[in-house]
């Protein structure tokens, strides 16, 4: 067993939470029953790793092993890190019939035609989500398995989320992403987040959307201050009215939770006040960063409760509508872009 | 010339005399065509009347149309100043034509379920889905209605192609085939999505190995009873309109077993009915466990 094996169940060991430590080695089973049964998990941390890298030693594991274990942890604890959503465009006209097999092969085959020194590992997990491992190295080093990249694909969709990827290996990955996959390009779907779950609900529309219908069930709302009864009566169809819109916009019920949104501006400034600035001929630039930690949340409850008006700004609703939480306005487009 | 020479003056004259006659009958025919043509002016004239009143009480039916439209049914009943004979049927005749034409509209939207929205700058379109009489998600599709129609917020999963399926039935000039193709794309899938869970509940003894998010690719592993053979079997269903495979693959480490006549039964069977019920079957002849 060489010393990169050892350090990477240190690290690995350091990261997995001790509550989860037991479960994640259980499923993993690579240990012995005895050695299961000798593992006392109330004891600290670097107790249980000296004791797997014993282990270790004795059962010779080596870096495939780990990384097994690495990315059974990983795929249980999706939220964490910070995922990048992306977007295939264009299928060819076999791509929903690309299967598992077919893709794992493809995508192995041109990747490591790209690049020599990488180990690659997919995985299937249960939510029918393709996990994939990569470790990186270049023309005169082995893979680091330190530093691994993740990405998740679920087949037959156009999305593909990704984790801790370089500027300089992101054109490979993406290359040998649409070729397995049978697209013809790939781009920024400019959604990110810390949870991989909320983006991926976000982009698969995998929450409680609301949309007006002839038979409008009532949406309950939430946290509904008490206060003079006549006061309530008067506002009730406007609160209502609001909280509908506010759903409508945002979704209902629990929603996908992202961390920010941020708008890029880059316009003309527009007022007889300051006249410098309107002379200036240049665009001024701002960023608008909204952070929170349940971004859609806090949105919908500023709309319901009348601190947002109503109907909501289509900046606002466009984090849903489109799928992304980044967006650049300038003068010439009208929405956002 | 030479002719008439020959037959001389009296045959001139009796031909003259003949002209003369004929000459005079034609008074009485002459007046009768007159009658004829007063007793059409008598009918047009008639029939402009009637017109004139058919237009009358279309204007009467549409003004009453509109108040309706506006108002709804009820109030503009109580507005009818007097309640004769005629003004009832009025009603009844704009009543009878607001109905028509919302038959007609919902003729032309295919039955769905079509909501106005943004004060009448877009509608919202519901597309329910349900399988064996049970009846399954419902999606949602919001469509502005600007000088050309644009998909707006939906909830229809991104592997369902809405936009390549909006450009292929043309949904600028034909709304009713977009709708139409949506809903197939969207009941097979329910319909796989349903036959996947049923086969999960009803077949504790078939493991599903492999399923994908469209269901369009069903991979089973099966027992044979006695000789306890896995036999693998992939169900492809390249038509996402459907709800029944294309292809039906079999494997299994007894190489004959595929080729077997009883086998080849169960591959149409599974290629013919829902793959819940084909296994139903396989079961109670004794194929599979």
């Amino acid at each position: 067993m060489d010393d990169s094996t050892k350090r990477l169940l240190q690290q690995l060991v350091r990261r997995i939470p001790t509550q989860m430590l037991k479960t994640t080695l259980e499923k993993w089973g690579r240990l012995t029953t005895e050695q299961q049964k000798s593992l006392d998990f109330t004891q600290p941390k670097w107790v249980l790793t000296e004791n797997l890298l014993a282990f270790c030693e004795e059962n010779g594991w080596t870096t495939k092993h780990i990384t097994e274990l690495e990315m059974i942890y990983v795929t249980d604890s999706p939220n964490q890190g910070m995922w990048y959503a992306f977007q295939l465009l264009d299928p060819e006209d076999d791509a929903p019939s690309v299967e598992l097999t077919q893709f794992k092969e493809q995508f192995k085959i041109h990747l490591t035609e790209l690049i020599r020194h990488v180990s690659i590992k997919i995985k299937k997990h249960t939510d029918e989500a393709v996990w994939i491992r990569i470790a990186w190295g270049d023309s005169f080093s082995r893979p680091n398995h330190l530093k691994p990249t993740y990405v998740v694909h679920h087949l037959q969709t156009p999305y593909v989320f990704m984790s801790s990827v370089t500027r300089k290996q992101k054109p490979l990955l993406s290359q040998a992403l649409v070729l397995a996959t049978r697209y013809t390009a790939i781009k920024d779907a400019h959604l990110s987040g810390r949870k991989l779950t909320a983006i991926r609900d976000v982009v698969m529309k995998q929450y409680q959307q609301v949309f007006p219908t002839k038979y409008p069930s009532p949406l309950l709302e939430q946290n509904q201050t008490a206060s003079n009864p006549l006061i309530k009566r008067e506002q009730a169809e406007s609160s209502e009215n609001r909280h509908q819109m506010a759903c409508e916009a945002f979704g209902y019920g629990m929603v996908p939770q992202l961390q920010t949104a941020v708008y890029k501006l880059e316009t003309k400034f527009r007022g007889i006040t300051n006249k410098t600035m309107t002379e200036r001929g240049e665009p001024i630039r701002c960023v608008v960063k909204f952070t929170s930690t349940n971004l859609l949340e806090s949105f919908r409850n500023c709309a319901s409760s009348g601190i947002a008006s109503t109907p909501v700004t289509p900046l606002l609703s466009s984090i849903t509508q489109k799928g992304r939480n980044f967006f650049v306005i300038t003068d010439n487009g009208r929405g956002p872009s | 010339m030479e002719g008439e020479a020959t037959k001389g003056v009296l045959s001139v004259l009796s031909r003259l005399e003949m002209q003369a006659r004929s000459r005079k009958a034609k008074p009485p025919q002459q007046q009768n065509s007159v009658k004829e043509l007063k007793s059409t002016i008598d009918a047009l004239i008639t029939q402009r009347d009637q017109l004139k009143a058919q237009i009358e009480t279309q204007m009467c039916v549409q003004k009453l149309r509109a108040a309706m439209d506006k108002q709804g049914a009820h109030e503009a009943d109580e507005e009818m100043d007097d309640g004769s004979e005629n003004s009832k049927l009025l009603r009844l005749m704009a009543r009878h034509a607001q109905l028509k034409d919302l038959l007609h509209a919902h003729h032309l939207i295919g039955g769905y379920d079509i909501v106005k929205t943004c004060q009448g700058k877009g509608v919202c379109v519901s597309l329910a889905t349900g399988y064996e009489g049970v009846y399954l998600d419902t999606y949602n599709l919001e469509i502005d209605l600007k000088e050309t129609l644009r998909i707006g917020r939906h909830n229809i999963p991104p592997f369902i192609p809405v936009n390549s399926l909006a450009e292929q039935s043309n949904m600028q000039t034909d709304i009713r085939a977009f709708l139409g193709a949506l809903s197939q794309h969207l009941n097979a899938f329910a319909g796989r999505k349903q036959q996947v869970k049923l086969v999960k509940e009803l077949h504790k003894s078939v493991e599903v190995l492999e399923t994908n998010a469209l269901c369009s690719i069903l991979v089973l592993l099966l027992t044979v009873p006695r000789e306890k053979i896995a036999v693998l079997c992939t169900l492809d269903y390249a038509d996402h309109t459907r709800c029944l495979p294309t292809r039906v693959c079999i494997e299994c480490e007894d190489k004959e077993l595929p080729g077997s006549p009883h086998w080849k039964n169960n591959i149409t069977l599974l290629k013919e009915t829902p793959v819940h019920k084909a296994l139903i079957t396989m079961k109670k002849m004794g194929y599979i466990v």
